[in-house]
């Protein structure tokens, strides 16, 4: 009775090792594998005008608006997007109201860049639709100074020939 | 009576005809813009503006305060305008990476970040003047408690590394999605999804005992 009282405690005694052993071996892992838990900064939120802006620019782009046109709306943006970044610095509680003033500056200059967008993109889709139109039509005129031209050496290979032919002697062999 | 014989007329109409079809392609060809590939660049260069030379004396051991100066640049080759975020980040070694392939993040915590407006074939590059300012032993492990980039301070927990080795900074990409007005890792182009980022290691083996 003895005996097999302490088999079992034995027994009991060998799970709880091998319990603890496996659990001491987890954590270890655990700790071992993610030693790295830092906390994230927050993400710089921007103004939600910048991707409608963003697409006005894009606009303006696919229509045939130059770099140097772009550069200015670009400069726009990034004027907005410093303006956002100083705004968002403002965290204590007398900035607050310095931090709408700015926020509406943003949203005044997105604005602005929306307006100029448009005006850019209905100006080069006019300009682009005339260069492509004059481009086919200096495709006719050269095709009609090269027909010209040809006409003209032609006719003045006959001339030649013509000349040369009176020009020839005709001797006796 | 006709100056040129009807011979000679179908010859004109003929040349006439076959210039008109090259000179009109040559002009659909000006007219259409030709596809071209479209990526960003990224890079980070050492104090010399060269990719060497990343950490003062080439010594990648940092200590408390010691300044490093990089250059870090971005290259819109979009063929538009693009609104892009330089992330970056602070790993040690076991801390995932980003992953190419499926377009993942690393999900290492974000320090700080630099956003531009870029256009066409435009790069912008900034000097990153960093530091660590204060960094402890604990147990062996080294924890970077402040940075300091472009003299802005940063406080993290529990940024730790066995150690003090391999320490990382990570730089991502990411871009604001016009459409949907929200920022996405690196960019859809060709109706695939890229990414680009960049990553320097580095140890703190001198920490202040806590």
């Amino acid at each position: 009775m003895l005996r097999n009282f302490d088999y079992l405690n034995e027994s009991k005694l060998r799970r709880t090792q091998t319990r603890l052993a496996i659990a001491a071996a987890i954590v270890i892992a655990a700790v071992a594998l993610v030693p790295f838990v830092a906390i994230s900064q927050t993400v710089t939120m921007i103004e939600p005008g910048f991707g409608p802006a963003l697409v006005a620019v894009h606009q303006a782009e696919s229509v045939g608006a130059t770099p140097n046109e772009i550069a200015s709306l670009v400069a726009l943006l990034n004027k907005a997007l410093e303006l956002n970044e100083d705004a968002l610095k403002l965290n204590g509680p007398g900035e607050a109201q310095n931090r709408i003033e700015l926020i509406s500056q943003v949203d005044q200059t997105l604005i602005t860049v929306q307006g100029q967008a448009t005006d850019l993109t209905a100006l080069a889709s006019h300009r682009s639709y005339t260069n492509k139109v004059l481009n086919y039509v200096w495709g006719i005129i050269a095709a009609v100074v090269g027909t010209v031209l040809f006409a003209f050496t032609v006719s003045f290979y006959r001339n030649y020939r013509i000349k040369r032919t009176f020009q020839m002697r005709i001797t006796r062999k | 009576m006709s100056f040129i014989s009807s011979q000679d007329r179908r010859t004109l109409i003929t040349v006439f005809i076959t210039l008109l079809i090259i000179c009109e392609m040559v002009a659909y060809v000006a007219n259409t813009p030709r596809p071209r590939e479209q990526f960003f660049q990224v890079y980070v260069l050492g104090a010399r503006r060269m990719a060497a030379d990343y950490y003062p004396n080439n010594d990648t051991n940092l200590g408390l305060g010691e300044p490093v100066t990089w250059y870090l640049g971005v290259t819109d080759n979009m063929g538009s305008v693009q609104l892009v975020s330089i992330r970056v980040k602070i790993g040690n070694q076991t801390i995932k990476p980003p992953d190419d392939q499926q377009a993942i993040e690393s999900p290492a915590p974000v320090v700080t970040e630099y956003m531009r407006v870029l256009q066409d074939n435009e790069t912008s590059e900034m000097p990153l003047v960093w530091s660590i300012s204060d960094a402890i032993s604990v147990n062996g492990s080294t924890r970077i408690l402040v940075l300091q980039f472009n003299n802005e301070t940063y406080r993290l927990q529990d940024c730790s590394a066995s150690g003090g080795h391999n320490f990382r900074l990570i730089f991502e990409l990411w871009t604001l999605q016009a459409d949907t007005d929200t920022f996405q890792f690196g960019w859809v182009a060709g109706g695939e999804h890229r990414v680009a980022w960049l990553q320097v290691w580095f140890n703190m083996t001198a920490p202040r005992l806590a």
